[in-house]
């Protein structure tokens, strides 16, 4: 091990002893002195991200721990799109910890560990490490899911989640066996020589850096490995038709958690789902990329139509998400760099309305959130208009309604998928995108175009909560406007991941 | 003056969303200062979009007032702006549209102003985005942009079924226009493949050659989108609910512009740039059996309404219907009558619109049964209600007649059949407007709740009267406005019919016409001979 | 399936053949060989000799499961102590300082519990554990 290897995990390093703090904080200090614990976790997370920034280029910085982890502009996008969420999630979640009496040092030190397991797995190049990343993030989702402990539904979908989770964990681990089994490496680039190896095996004979098996890959095991491996991924990524959590998880989880669940654990699933697939798998593209399309399109298909019949809005987020999966999985089933690329930008476009709305959702709910129906929004519009208005903005961004960042995420999405002639799906998917538009506008209905049955009590917003929700609509409308910078940092992560396989890639 | 010259396009753009920034930030109590910042936004945009007519050549047929700045470099998105002759009249038509609008509203709103007037600057700042973009991609930013304001506008203030219009106007306009989209992709993409160029401009569109069954499904993909702005004949159910539930203001824009957009559409976009589409026979009959069925059934179904605005809405989707028959018999007669015709239902029906309002504001009721003998209390009303109703079913001296004219002087030139089905509908036009009126207007004063009703202030003349000088002038002397499209037309059909100058040398912007055009004597000469010729045709069609 | 890749596996099959073989020839042989007299007595479940009380399935306090888990996760990281232990020469310092900071980092945990309560029995709630 060298100092580079260590620096290469800086940010992962940071975030862990700043939760280890925050936890011992909280620990040692008196009931409810919480007040330093959000501040060391946005320090934690903003040295985290400095760590990152720190080694930019990230073009040419060599793969730590053995080729274990690579910190490339891939991983450096989707670190700092983990610790923005975080950041978000925990400035959000101020008001909500102080309501709810939640045990802060544990809350934001488990926010903090699973955004370093969210990091790991964005950065690792290797299936193990992978596993990894997703179990320390996992592991810590798990409990911030139950936080609410004296809530049953919050206990209930704690323990859905657990469960349904470790079983998709098993299969991923099944998967990553079956692997190493077939192609004797665990490390992303070494199964890809392996397979390309198999195709080719003229070249097979004279590479140097063949794996040590001798002999031909066995393609069964490859495809069953393969399937284990969607099966765990798409269970994270909550696809059709591993999506059955989502819905009860996401609704009894606390709302700051539901909005974290929803963008940065997504986030980091397909973080690793395209790299293990793009990277590793990309050789034998034709035998995943039907299930991507399938499972893309049930997950529009069946998420928007689920999504319509809701009247809790933080289910009727979680449906919402399933379709999101979807239409991300349109732009993976393209499997070009344009792909990537697409789905890099709607995962930031995504991440950052979709906390703006967890957000509001947050604020409204109220103590115990007991206004999470459609009805509890009615006139609100007028009795909380900057609230009301940024949740317009945020819905008609999960729309997909121009200048917003949710309209260019979409564009780029069908853009790509088109590119890749991938006809049908695009138009069913742009179809979906427009039955999508009923559900959210309800809100919308709701919130300006009904008379309030229920005066609901709209609390004063914070400074904490006030900034996240001007930032998140500042990006959004940033992403939607001038979406430039974001657009080529994802095109050049995309093209860097790419770059060194040299086959079938567009 | 240089620096306004070059970027008056953006400013006339601007000005409504600065006008709406800035309300914004007024205060809500001061409903006078909000009502007065909304109207002189409104004026400003108009007066500052007057010398664009003035300064507009009509004998170039490139783009004019020219604006391009790179916007999305990586996908080729460009800010890009300019005019020719067909969106001049559109953007002119709706900045007049748009002060009216908003000058009509000043007593009829009173709840929610602010938010009122900021949707409406939006929506016209949208509108105007439509007419100018000479890039694709920003097309269909504004395109999709407008919709939100007009939702809202319908959803809040509208009637008493505004939920269900509301969703219905944004449901209907989003599925047709995510299908644009990937019509849009397509272009692009085939455009890269051909010219390895990534761009979204309009006008290197304009000039691909794409394979025929490729292009029908591109202008399929189109076709919904913009039937469904139109709307076209099975698309149109969204309309009566929009119309009719929208605040007055709401339906003037909606009829008057939003359904250009549409029109628009095929003129820029499905003819120039899918020329073997738009003229494959599949597509031409089944667009103009649509626009018949449009102009038939909307005229009956306006016979059958017992609410004005329905009725009135109803009447726009005949109007409409003759706008596309002229676009699609695909020659010069044809498609400078639809244009053209895209004005004039924009200036007689947003009156009309307006008519329906003012009556609406003092009796809170549009049944047509409630009404009768009006002229008696509300003289001016009724005559201007007169020339309006007379604008739009087509009386000679008005503009109405010029625009259906020569739209069926082009259909006739294709096919005599088409001509005497389109006829019908100026004839069930006349039925129904003019026993509209007659069941207002005239008659006896019966219901007592009329008997005191005001007639028309200044601010409402003032919203009717710059139309109705519109419709007259329009009326009696077209050739300016034929003139302004002389040269779009001539490229339109170029690049859809290309042999047809050549067999029909005088025709419509032909290019010798053209030249011939700068003896103003002789290029009105030629018209008038075309005209009387037509006029012997029909008579013997007759 | 090539058959090299089968033949990798036969060793763990004839294991296996053999595990099952033994364990099931066990349990039969002492079936058919031995003397079967049941008596009360020999039915009854045997727990350490003494004579069972109550019923096997009754609810036992949360804090058990708290202790166990705790067991297991310090016994597992005592473990991991082990093969460190083995090949500490080779480490050298730098191995040391590794193990050091594993240590602190189980040793904050333990601090945590500790303070949290987790640890005292008599304490009626467990701090939020």
């Amino acid at each position: 091990m060298q100092t580079s290897d260590l620096i290469r995990i800086l940010p992962e390093i940071i975030l862990a002893v700043a939760g280890i703090v925050v936890m011992l904080l909280g620990a040692f200090q008196k009931q409810n002195a919480g007040r330093m614990h959000p501040a060391i976790a946005l320090l934690g997370l903003l040295g985290a991200a400095g760590a990152i920034a720190y080694q930019y280029p990230w073009r040419s910085l060599d793969p730590a721990f053995g080729g274990m982890l690579e910190l490339d502009a891939f991983s450096a996008f989707f670190h700092i799109l983990f610790f923005l969420v975080a950041a978000l999630v925990v400035l959000s979640s101020s008001e909500y910890v102080a309501q709810e009496r939640l045990a802060s040092g544990e809350y934001h030190a488990l926010l903090l560990f699973a955004t370093m397991g969210m990091g790991l797995m964005a950065s690792s190049n290797d299936l193990i490490m992978i596993f990894i990343g997703l179990e320390i993030s996992s592991l810590a989702s798990y409990i911030l899911v139950g936080f609410r402990r004296g809530v049953a539904t919050s206990s209930e979908s704690s323990l859905k989640y657990f469960l349904l989770g470790s079983f998709a964990t098993a299969f991923l681990l099944y998967g990553i066996a079956l692997m190493f089994g077939a192609t004797g490496a665990t490390n992303l680039t070494e199964i890809h020589l392996a397979l390309q190896a198999e195709q080719n095996t003229v070249t097979a004979m004279a590479s140097p850096q063949l794996t040590p098996l001798v002999g031909p890959v066995p393609t069964a095991l490859v495809g069953l490995s393969i399937a284990l491996l969607f099966v765990g991924f798409a269970f994270k990524v909550s696809a059709v038709p591993f999506q059955i959590w989502t819905p009860d998880v996401y609704q009894g989880a606390p709302t700051p958690v539901t909005a974290f669940l929803s963008t940065g654990s997504k986030a980091a699933a397909f973080a690793v789902f395209l790299r293990v697939f793009m990277v590793a798998l990309e050789g034998s593209a034709q035998d995943w990329v039907w299930l991507l399309w399938v499972s893309g399109l049930l997950s529009m298909v069946l998420g928007n139509l689920a999504a319509l019949l809701q009247t809790n809005i933080k289910r009727m987020l979680a449906y919402s998400s399933i379709a999101h999966a979807g239409y991300i999985l349109v732009a993976f089933t393209a499997h070009s760099e344009e792909g990537v690329a697409a789905v890099m930008f709607y995962l930031a476009a995504y991440a950052l309305m979709n906390i703006g709305a967890f957000a509001v959702v947050s604020h409204f709910g109220n103590r115990g959130e007991r206004y999470v129906e459609m009805e509890h929004y009615a006139g609100l519009g007028y009795r909380a208009p900057l609230l009301a208005a940024s949740m317009t903005v945020f819905l008609l961004s999960l729309i997909g309604i121009p200048l917003t960042g949710g309209f260019f995420g979409k564009f780029y999405i069908f853009r790509a998928a088109l590119h890749a002639d991938l006809v049908w799906l695009t138009v069913l998917g742009v179809l979906n995108s427009a039955i999508a538009a009923y559900y959210y506008l309800r809100v919308i209905v709701f919130m300006y175009m009904h008379p309030a049955a229920e005066q609901i009590p709209v609390e004063r917003v914070r400074p904490a909560m006030g900034f996240v929700l001007i930032f998140s609509m500042a990006a959004t409308f940033l992403l939607g406007i001038f979406p430039q910078a974001v657009l080529d940092f994802a095109s050049q992560a995309a093209a860097l991941l790419l770059e060194n396989l040299g086959n079938g890639v567009l | 003056m240089t620096w306004i010259h070059d970027h008056i396009l953006t400013v006339v753009l601007f000005i409504p969303l600065a006008g709406a920034i800035l309300i914004m930030f007024l205060p809500k109590e001061n409903k006078n200062g909000v009502r007065w910042a909304a109207n002189l936004t409104a004026f400003l945009g108009f007066l500052v979009s007057v010398p664009l007519f003035f300064w507009f050549d009509s004998s170039v047929g490139e783009f004019q007032f020219v604006e391009k700045v790179e916007w999305i470099p990586s996908i080729g998105a460009n800010y890009s702006l300019g005019l020719d002759g067909i969106s001049l009249l559109l953007v002119l038509l709706t900045t007049i549209l748009g002060f009216i609008a908003i000058l009509s509203s000043w007593t009829s709103i009173n709840e929610r102003l602010k938010e009122y007037y900021v949707f409406l600057l939006l929506l016209q700042t949208g509108m105007l985005g439509v007419f100018m973009t000479l890039d694709f991609f920003l097309f269909y930013v504004f395109w999709e942009v407008m919709l939100v304001p007009m939702y809202f506008l319908i959803g809040i203030w509208g009637g008493a079924r505004k939920l269900y219009a509301a969703i219905k106007f944004f449901l209907y306009t989003l599925v047709g226009s995510v299908l644009m989209l990937l019509g849009i992709l397509a272009l692009y993409f085939i455009n890269r493949s051909q010219t390895g160029v990534a761009t979204f401009d309009i006008v290197a569109l304009q000039n691909l050659n794409i394979p025929v069954n490729l292009q029908l499904w591109i202008f399929f993909a189109f076709f919904v989108a913009f039937a469904i702005k139109v709307p076209m004949f099975p698309f149109h159910t969204w309309l009566p609910d929009a119309h009719v539930e929208a605040p007055t203001a709401g339906s003037v824009i909606l009829a008057g512009v939003l359904l250009k957009m549409g029109t628009y559409g095929f003129v820029r976009f499905s003819l120039p740039m899918l020329p073997d589409a738009s003229s494959h026979p599949m597509v031409v009959n089944l667009m103009i059996t649509l626009s018949l069925i449009a102009i038939i059934y909307g005229g009956l179904v306006s016979l059958m309404q017992k609410d004005w605005k329905k009725l009135v809405a109803y009447s726009s989707v005949s109007h409409m219907g003759f706008i596309t028959l002229g676009i699609f018999t695909l020659n010069p007669n044809g498609l400078s009558g639809g244009i053209l015709q895209q004005i004039n239902h924009g200036i007689s029906t947003g009156a009309l619109f307006l008519i329906v309002g003012i009556i609406y504001e003092r009796r809170h009721t549009r049944e047509i049964s409630e009404f009768g003998g009006l002229s008696n209390v509300m003289p001016v009303y009724a005559t201007m209600f007169l020339i309006v109703a007379m604008s739009s079913l087509g009386l000679p001296t008005l503009n109405g007649f010029i625009g259906e004219f020569v739209i069926l002087q082009g259909a006739f030139e294709e096919n005599w059949v088409w001509a005497a089905l389109a006829v019908t509908g100026i004839i069930l036009a006349a039925a129904y407007l003019l026993w509209l009126y007659q069941r207002t207007m005239f008659g006896p004063l019966d219901n007592p709740k009329n008997k005191n009703l005001k007639d028309l202030n200044f601010r409402e003349m003032m919203t009717l009267v710059p139309l109705i000088i519109l419709a007259f002038w329009i009326g009696l002397y077209p050739k300016p406005f034929f003139r302004i499209l002389e040269q779009p037309v001539q490229k339109i059909m170029e690049r859809v019919r290309p042999a047809y100058y050549a067999a029909h040398p005088d025709a419509f912007g032909a290019p010798a016409r053209l030249n011939a055009a700068a003896q103003p004597s002789a290029s009105l000469e030629t018209e008038a001979a075309a005209v009387r010729s037509a006029e012997k045709r029909a008579g013997a069609s007759r | 399936m090539p058959n090299y890749y089968i033949q990798s596996y036969i060793p763990i099959l004839m294991l296996l053949a053999v595990v099952i073989l033994l364990a099931v020839g066990m349990l039969v042989a002492s079936y058919l060989l031995g003397q079967h007299r049941p008596t009360r007595e020999k039915l009854t479940a045997y727990e350490c000799g003494i004579t069972p009380t109550g019923d096997a399935r009754h609810r036992f306090s949360v804090k058990f499961y708290l202790v166990a888990m705790l067991f297991i996760l310090f016994d597992v990281e005592v473990i991991f102590l082990y093969p460190w232990a083995v090949i500490f020469k080779e480490l050298g310092i730098f191995g040391f300082v590794e193990m050091l900071l594993f240590l602190v980092i189980v040793l904050a945990g333990f601090a945590y519990l500790w303070k949290k309560g987790a640890l005292d029995w008599t304490k009626a709630d467990s701090g939020g554990l």
